[in-house]
């Protein structure tokens, strides 16, 4: 454990803060913040055989999966059953953050408690599915009208307000791996804006072999997982008055685009990014208790030594597998499990930075409290 | 202090026209941009007409981009762009100096390159996938695209909020740059054509066979259609120290969602994201001179549609016209036309069309259309809806600026 220096022991919070109070967490090293942040601690190996999970072939017979996941067994029977695999896990990780939190979504307020969730490209398996029935069957329209909502990127999103009773904004961001943080800048600023009083943000990917293929295809050898992790965001004005501690406070998001063709250049990007978030959070990367990168890719690596944060570096994607989408998200959980269990510098602050192929760049820093 | 946001550029890539010029045309002549179905083989469907872009040739309208590298909606973005930026007279290199990003909306992003990995699957197995295919795949590509083309090194969004996304899109855009966290941004949507979208809509039975007719008594439903859609967005300041021609203000915009059903809209949720928007705006309902409906011209959405805006707007609400009876559904691009159209709307004073009508739905008194021919008029205050499945409805208000 690194010995942080910041001296913030104990929030003082900002009314036009913007606050994480709960969270939940759906991943193969555990569903909610407890189990998960338990199995994160103990490093432990959460790869597993995944053969039974479908008919179809796999490339790989291992993934960072969830086999036994269903979505019965978290939410019930009753309306689930047309669920993918992508809006079963989002539902989950919302279940749990709102369980975690002290926010209740009332007739009073659910006009303005909404959802922000990232994704790589929604169910891609629903797509495909869909697709595939104008192939195969006996006519290109004899699809399954039911299924059609999946074969579309919002659904999950759509399913979670209807589940959740959420009416305010309802946002799907398409970010592959960046997909946290661009829901967290989504957020921040619908928060500060006003478009919303609170906001469940997060982001999900799921295991599918039409997900494990394109990974397989692109040339990665790396075994892909799959999770969700939602995060409950308030602005500090809703914990002033009632007297609640938050998990951490976001005290910047920052993002930029370079063209990932020049490796020199989106290096120097991306230290650039990771600058501006630590300025804007007015942090010294020096305080920084920890990091929690999306790779060890050397442009990533070189980038974070560029901007002088060396702090200890989270192993998340050594423990959760290349989670695309969910990535961004379970970064942050990881930083937040490591303060749930007091294994972190009370309001200590951290980083988080993630890139995408694309060349899609960003970084936010937090402090976080054992709460 | 929010800083006034402005839109001095416009982008469009469509079945009616690409270029300002060329749409504003189609526009006001009322064209149709429906034609057989190219892109997918549709012989097995009973429908097959759709509203595609004629002769597409990205290598005409996008610079840096390496063509093959990248999916069609990608392309539309870039190509709806880079249009939207030379339309707004700004110095490419110069723009990409600044604070600059982009914001694009879409359904399903780079689906067709699902599609044709699905054909593969089916026929050769997942072993068949290739690299080149299977890189296409993610939909942050799409703004990706728009920056990549153009240079622009500020942050690239890709929001997937289904068919009203593109009005999401323009919102976040309008939020940046009036915050002060960008300069510039390029704000719409982009979208393709795809056989299961089409089957879909048939299947549920949302589908016209030849025409799409909105608010008309004898609709059958609507149509698919494709393109690209760019705004350029910039602070008022910025656009009168450039002296750069402004088409319209961006006054606000408001999102809900109906968490309801996934497929069947809310006319009370449709009518309480309108008081949003105009409370965002700062306007009156009165005060809204045109409605650029999301008209999709399935008996849903019309009926949900015209009853919140009577709803909102009482028994005389201004003219609401459908563009996509021209388009057809440009899905996640079509608020971004319907976005295009208010602002040459507004600057050019005129009200585009719904064509394809003859007679008013009885159900739906006190609607008036601008029936078949584009209408002179001032445009002071326009609303410009975007609903979707999933129940995400997001509403742009754009106006003169006064």
């Amino acid at each position: 454990m690194s010995q942080a220096r910041p001296a913030a022991p104990s929030a003082t919070l900002a009314a036009d803060g913007v606050y994480i109070t709960g969270w939940g967490v759906v991943s193969p090293l555990g569903i909610g913040a407890d189990d998960f942040g338990a199995a994160l601690a103990e490093e432990r190996d959460a790869l597993t055989d995944v053969t039974g999970m479908f008919e179809e072939k796999l490339p790989s017979p291992q993934a960072f999966a969830l086999p036994d996941f269903r979505a019965r067994d978290h939410l019930g029977r009753k309306g689930t059953r047309f669920f993918d695999r992508a809006t079963a896990l989002a539902l989950v990780a919302c279940d749990r953050a709102l369980a975690d939190t002290a926010l209740t979504v009332t007739d009073t307020n659910r006009g303005k408690v909404g959802l922000v969730l990232g994704t790589t490209s929604g169910s891609v398996k629903s797509t495909s599915d869909f697709s595939r029935d104008t192939i195969t069957q006996q006519r290109p329209y004899l699809v399954n009208p039911v299924l059609f909502p999946n074969a579309v990127m919002n659904c999950a999103a759509g399913q979670a307000a209807i589940w959740y009773g959420l009416k305010g904004v309802n946002t799907t961001l398409a970010a592959g791996r960046l997909a946290g943080i661009t829901a967290l800048r989504y957020a921040s600023r619908g928060l500060s804006w006003g478009d919303a009083d609170a906001l469940l943000v997060g982001a999900v990917e799921e295991f599918s072999p039409h997900n494990a293929w394109l990974t397989h295809a692109t040339g990665s050898s790396a075994p892909v997982g799959e999770g969700a992790a939602v995060f409950v965001l308030e602005r500090g004005e809703a914990l002033l008055s009632s007297g609640r501690r938050p998990d951490a406070e976001l005290l910047a998001v920052a993002s930029a685009y370079a063209d990932p063709t020049a490796p020199a250049e989106f290096t120097e990007a991306f230290a650039a990014c990771v600058r501006q978030a630590l300025h804007k959070a007015e942090v010294d990367p020096a305080d920084l208790w920890a990091v929690a990168p999306s790779s060890a890719d050397p442009v990533e690596t070189g980038a974070l030594d560029a901007a002088g944060a060396g702090a200890r570096h989270l192993p998340v994607t050594r423990l959760l597998g290349e989670c695309r989408a969910a990535q961004g998200a379970l970064q942050l959980a990881a930083v937040l499990a490591h303060h749930r269990r007091g294994t972190a510098p009370e309001g200590g602050p951290a980083l988080i930075t993630s890139f995408t192929p694309e060349g899609t760049i960003g970084a936010a820093v937090v402090r976080g409290w054992s709460r | 202090m929010r800083r006034r946001v402005v839109i001095t550029g416009l982008g469009p890539v469509s079945s009616i026209g690409t270029g300002v010029d060329a749409f504003a045309d189609g526009l006001a002549k009322g064209m149709s941009g429906i034609s057989p179905i190219s892109s997918f083989d549709a012989s097995g469907f009973p429908y097959r007409m759709a509203g595609e872009v004629p002769g597409f040739a990205p290598d005409e309208l996008v610079h840096r981009l390496k063509i093959e590298e990248w999916g069609r909606s990608s392309l539309f973005a870039a190509a709806a762009g880079r249009l939207a930026v030379e339309d707004a007279g700004l110095d490419p290199e110069q723009l990409a100096g600044t604070s600059a990003g982009s914001c694009i909306g879409t359904t399903a992003g780079e689906a067709s390159a699902i599609e044709r990995l699905t054909e593969h699957e089916v026929e050769s197995g997942f072993e068949s996938w290739r690299a080149e295919l299977a890189t296409q795949v993610p939909s942050s590509r799409l703004a990706a695209a728009v920056n990549r083309e153009l240079g622009l090194t500020g942050e690239a969004v890709t929001i997937s909020t289904a068919c009203s996304a593109s009005n999401y899109a323009l919102g976040y855009a309008y939020a940046a740059i009036a915050s002060g966290d960008a300069d510039h941004m390029i704000a719409g949507g982009a979208e393709g054509v795809y056989r299961w979208a089409h089957a879909g809509f048939y299947r549920l039975g949302a589908m016209a066979e030849r025409h799409c007719s909105p608010f008309d008594r004898d609709r059958e439903g609507m149509l698919t259609g494709e393109g690209g859609a760019a705004l350029f967005l910039e602070s008022l300041d910025s656009a009168e120290r450039r002296g750069a021609r402004v088409y319209a203000e961006v006054l606000g915009y408001g999102i809900n969602c109906d968490a309801g059903h996934m497929v069947a809209p809310d006319s009370a949720s449709i009518a309480e994201c309108m008081r949003l928007a105009h409370k965002s705006a700062g306007i009156t309902a009165d005060q809204v001179d045109y409605i650029c409906a999301h008209g999709t011209g399935t008996p849903a959405n019309d009926a949900a549609e015209t009853l919140a805006v009577r709803e909102v707007f009482g028994d005389t609400p201004p003219p609401i016209s459908s563009v996509k009876s021209m388009l057809g559904h440009t899905m996640g691009a079509a608020s971004g036309f319907g976005a295009i159209a208010c602002a040459l709307g507004i600057a050019r004073g005129f009200i585009p069309p719904t064509i394809n009508f003859r007679t008013l739905d009885p159900d739906m008194p006190g609607i008036d259309p601008v029936p078949n021919e584009a209408r002179p008029a001032r445009l002071r205050v326009v609303q410009n809806n975007g609903f979707a499945f999933g129940g995400n409805n997001a509403i742009t208000i754009l106006g003169e600026v006064a």
